[in-house]
């Protein structure tokens, strides 16, 4: 049924003067637990679906998008989707696009639907209650499952059905002596089943989160400066997303915004750092089976050892620059625009141990997960706000300090690592373009040493 | 079927819940976007949808759907079944019951509605050849927006509004390229695409000029109202939001009818002066009302939805930039229009009576830990003033604070307020942050 409709949606755009289209259906079945102080304060089943429909003409898009499926809506959006790939003609150039017939599932042990909505409810509560601790103010449990189907027909002929499924358990808390607030989570996530909670020892999450976040309220401010800085796994994912992933997304380097544009060949960092994007990550949060153009996840070396590789592609900018497209044309949903994103963007291991690096610091910062971080394609700048660390010094780890934040030149920076562990951990989250356009990614690496501008709130 | 009976067909089928509310929108946008300095992409959006709460014997349930033919009985049936599987809920205290509002605001643009492929083109077009440098991205959307509340109380209310939100980047190419930023925000199409034009080139440029900062300084910081509005938003808003109140995270929790800011500083919610997410009522059906948050520097009131109680009218679920798939978010609390009450100063008599200070033309992203009011920010572009005079331009540099503390150091309020989403600020500065640099 809905092969029909998008097929006849693509016969209407081409009809219509289109040089090439697509149509894309999309259904998001989302389940959110969230309590708080032992109450569910939310509980939500959630569906939303809707077709975007795509017209290429003349080197520009047209887009409709809707949420209503009946055959003249249908129609009148594909007419309006040629009708709008009329901004200013762009370069005349023809999207490459393989043809792709394939149905495919995302391999899950347990499937969240088929997993009682109690258990998930009682999951949630087991984590608000292992919190239940002296100065915890207050004690947050949260799942989130997402079940996303999508067929994709486009006049290259491709007839792509799939799915990605995704869930996430977190305890976060919040502790406060009367004078402070601090707060400290934990949890996983993946592009996985329910399985992700049956594998986890809740109480000892939330257990520990709260005592975490209680040991917060001690911590210092962080120094200011230029620093020695050990960036987790956490940080050193957002560092590699922030700083080098949105500067090396191709839209960005067509249009020449990006300060990597002409980069490949070139030495942006010192030996000891490769850095990929992979959506094909067994089990990774950002992890695609096809990306909301029909391309095939893969694997794209964006750095070899210190050396620049190349850029993450839509079909758009792949044409453009005459290369196969990586699989990187991402949407928040049906009703977005598809831009080049990132799925899972790494750092490759290096050869030393956590201790080892801690050892041969003599006086520096040792990075405990992040907060949030921003990118700066066209200054080659970044932030990385961190939730907490613990100054170093003489080669043993001494006071904790609280948030602080990261900044400084993404190739001075770079170049200054000098040492990585061997284990590359991913962590999961939403990687928004400029403000908005949220997708599922994940980011990681290492534990990683370089000297950054630190300054403490 | 029209969204007021889609709304009461999901009551109808919600006979077996104790309470229960429908809220159906639709929404139809318009967008375009720049890249590369020129109209890339045009696009047309369909949205609706319909969000159903219920109660069962205090046992809550949420859901949300696309809307279709059934969309109101799959909708309640959902709903009916996660509140089967959810604990009972102490805190519930019913959904509002029926009111009439006071509040009469204009935030309906016929323009917006029939605006045509050819007009984005034509705005866009204006502030592509306004702008002297390039504009390398560029967002303008325009919304129509039409809901329903109604609730198992007989309450019915109606809503329909406009909005516009557009994001530039301007780019200035030299020896150092440079970036500026720009955005609007609104319920008209008053666009002014000249003035937007001139402001990106004029950021491009003085961000292209910035040199790295170095070393550590104190100082004070001025934001203009682009800046500040978030870093507002996520720290005074944060504090006056009834549910950081009611789980006492919020930093002012215990502080009614205390100081908690310099007496120049007055804050108030004024769903009357139009702005995106403005109305009679709020979109649980409760009346909007003009208060009084903070007083010349005495905290007031805090802002109220009906799951925490006694509703100021803040229960909301749309938002200030995007009309689409607002049925899918939950209720939470916000401000329709928080307002901060003008001073007397232009933006440079503001500039000529500080000493040592930094304006801040584009931090990274504004914002402040909500929970602390903490911030150490990236400043993408600065503008460094000694004795009442701009002397130059830097970046690379982190400027920290805590914006709750800061409130208490005031040392100027503008005449300049601009509206930024549900916050409308003037510039404002600020003494006792430190900016820190490289070496």
């Amino acid at each position: 049924m809905m092969h029909d409709i998008l097929s006849k949606a693509v016969r209407t755009m081409m009809k219509l003067g289109a040089e090439f289209c697509d149509a894309r259906s999309q259904t998001i079945n989302n389940a959110a637990i969230q309590s708080v102080n032992g109450d569910i304060r939310h509980l939500a089943d959630r569906a939303i679906s809707g077709i975007c429909l795509r017209a290429w003409m003349n080197g520009r898009w047209g887009y409709c998008t809707s949420t209503s499926l009946t055959d003249d809506k249908v129609s009148d959006a594909a007419a309006d989707a040629v009708a709008n790939a009329s901004g200013t003609p762009g370069e005349r150039i023809e999207l490459i696009v393989k043809e792709i017939k394939k149905k495919e599932r995302q391999n899950v042990r347990i499937h969240p639907h088929d997993v009682d909505m109690r258990e998930k409810v009682s999951a949630v509560l087991d984590a608000d209650s292992s919190q239940s601790l002296a100065n915890i103010l207050n004690r947050v449990g949260s799942y989130s499952e997402e079940v996303n189907t999508n067929v994709l027909i486009n006049s290259a002929g491709s007839e792509i059905e799939w799915e990605e499924i995704r869930t996430r358990f977190r305890a976060m808390s919040v502790a406060s002596d009367g004078k402070r607030m601090e707060r400290y989570y934990d949890g996983p996530d993946g592009t996985c089943g329910f399985e992700l909670v049956k594998g986890l020892d809740i109480e000892s999450l939330g257990r520990s989160v709260a005592e975490e976040a209680v040991s917060t309220l001690k911590a210092k401010r962080a120094p200011s400066g230029p620093m020695t800085v050990i960036t987790d796994p956490m940080v050193s994912g957002l560092l590699a997303h922030e700083v080098m992933g949105h500067a090396s997304e191709a839209d960005e380097v067509v249009k020449k915004r990006s300060f990597l544009t002409d980069a490949v060949g070139k030495r942006v960092a010192s030996d000891i750092i490769s850095m990929y994007d992979d959506g094909t990550v067994d089990g990774a949060h950002g992890t695609i089976l096809y990306d909301d153009e029909g391309t095939p996840a893969s694997r794209t070396v964006i750095i070899d050892k210190g050396i620049y590789k190349g850029y993450m592609h839509t079909l758009e900018t792949a044409s453009k620059m005459n290369i196969r497209p990586t699989g990187n044309g991402r949407a928040e949903n049906f009703g977005k625009r598809v831009w080049t994103r990132m799925t899972n963007t790494f750092f490759g291991p290096g050869d030393r141990t956590l201790d080892d690096i801690i050892a041969d610091t003599k006086y520096g910062i040792l990075c405990d997960k992040m907060v949030n971080g921003m990118e700066d394609p066209v200054g080659g700048g970044f932030e990385a706000k961190v939730l907490r660390g613990s100054l170093i010094k003489n080669g043993r780890i001494t006071n904790m300090v609280r948030s602080f934040t990261l900044t400084g030149r993404a190739l001075e920076i770079l170049r200054t690592a000098d040492a990585a562990t061997k284990e590359v951990i991913f962590d999961g989250g939403m990687c928004g373009k400029g403000i908005e356009d949220w997708v599922n990614v994940s980011s990681g690496g290492p534990y990683c040493r370089s000297q950054i501008i630190v300054g403490g709130g | 079927m029209n969204l007021r009976d889609t709304a009461m067909d999901a009551l109808r089928h919600a006979k077996k819940a104790d309470h229960a509310e429908s809220y159906v929108i639709e929404s139809v946008t318009h967008a375009a976007y720049i890249d590369g300095g020129r109209i890339s992409n045009i696009e047309t959006k369909i949205d609706s949808g319909i969000s159903v709460r219920v109660s069962v014997k205090n046992k809550l349930g949420r859901a949300s759907v696309t809307l279709d033919d059934n969309a109101a009985e799959r909708c309640v049936a959902a709903a009916m079944r996660v509140a089967s599987f959810s604990p009972k809920n102490s805190g519930f205290k019913g959904y509002p019951m029926p009111s009439v509002s006071s509040v009469k605001v204009n935030i309906f643009d016929k323009k917006i509605e029939n605006v045509t492929a050819a007009d984005l083109k034509d705005i866009m077009g204006s502030v592509i050849s306004s702008c002297r440098s390039e504009i390398p991205r560029g967002l303008l959307r325009l919304s129509v927006i039409r809901s329903v509340t109604a609730n198992t109380n007989d309450l019915v209310t109606e809503h329909e509004s406009t909005m516009m939100y557009g994001h530039f980047t301007s780019m200035f190419r030299g020896d150092r390229n440079g970036e500026g930023t720009a955005a609007v925000h609104g319920v008209s199409l008053n666009f002014d695409a000249e003035r937007i034009g001139s402001e990106l080139n004029s950021k491009a440029k003085a961000s292209a000029s910035a040199t790295p900062f170095r070393g550590k300084e104190k100082m004070t910081m001025i934001l203009p109202p682009c800046e500040l509005g978030y870093m507002i938003a996520s720290s005074a808003g944060s504090a006056l939001n009834g549910e950081n109140v009611f789980y006492k995270r919020s930093l002012w929790h215990d502080r009614e009818e205390k100081k908690v800011a310099s007496k120049a500083l007055t804050i108030t919610d004024d769903p009357t002066i139009p702005g995106a997410l403005c109305s009679a009522f709020d979109d649980e059906g409760t009346p909007a009302k003009k208060k009084i948050l903070v007083d010349n520097g005495i905290l007031r009131s805090f802002i109220r939805d009906s799951f925490i109680g006694e509703s100021t009218g803040n229960g909301m679920r749309r938002n200030s930039t995007d009309a689409q798939n607002v049925y899918d978010s939950a209720v939470s609390i916000k401000p329709m229009n928080m307002i901060v009450t003008p001073g007397r100063y232009s933006g440079d008599d503001i500039i000529a009576q500080t000493d040592n200070g930094i304006l801040v033309e584009k931090f990274a992203w504004p914002e402040c830990d909500p929970l602390t009011g903490r911030f150490a920010l990236e400043v993408r572009c600065g503008r460094l003033v000694k004795n009442g005079k701009i002397i130059e331009n830097v970046n690379n540099a982190l400027l920290t604070g805590n914006m709750i503390s800061l409130l208490k150091r005031i040392e100027h309020i503008g005449s300049d307020p601009v509206n930024i989403g549900s916050v409308t600020i003037p510039t404002m500065s600020f003494s006792g942050t430190e900016l820190i640099g490289n070496e």
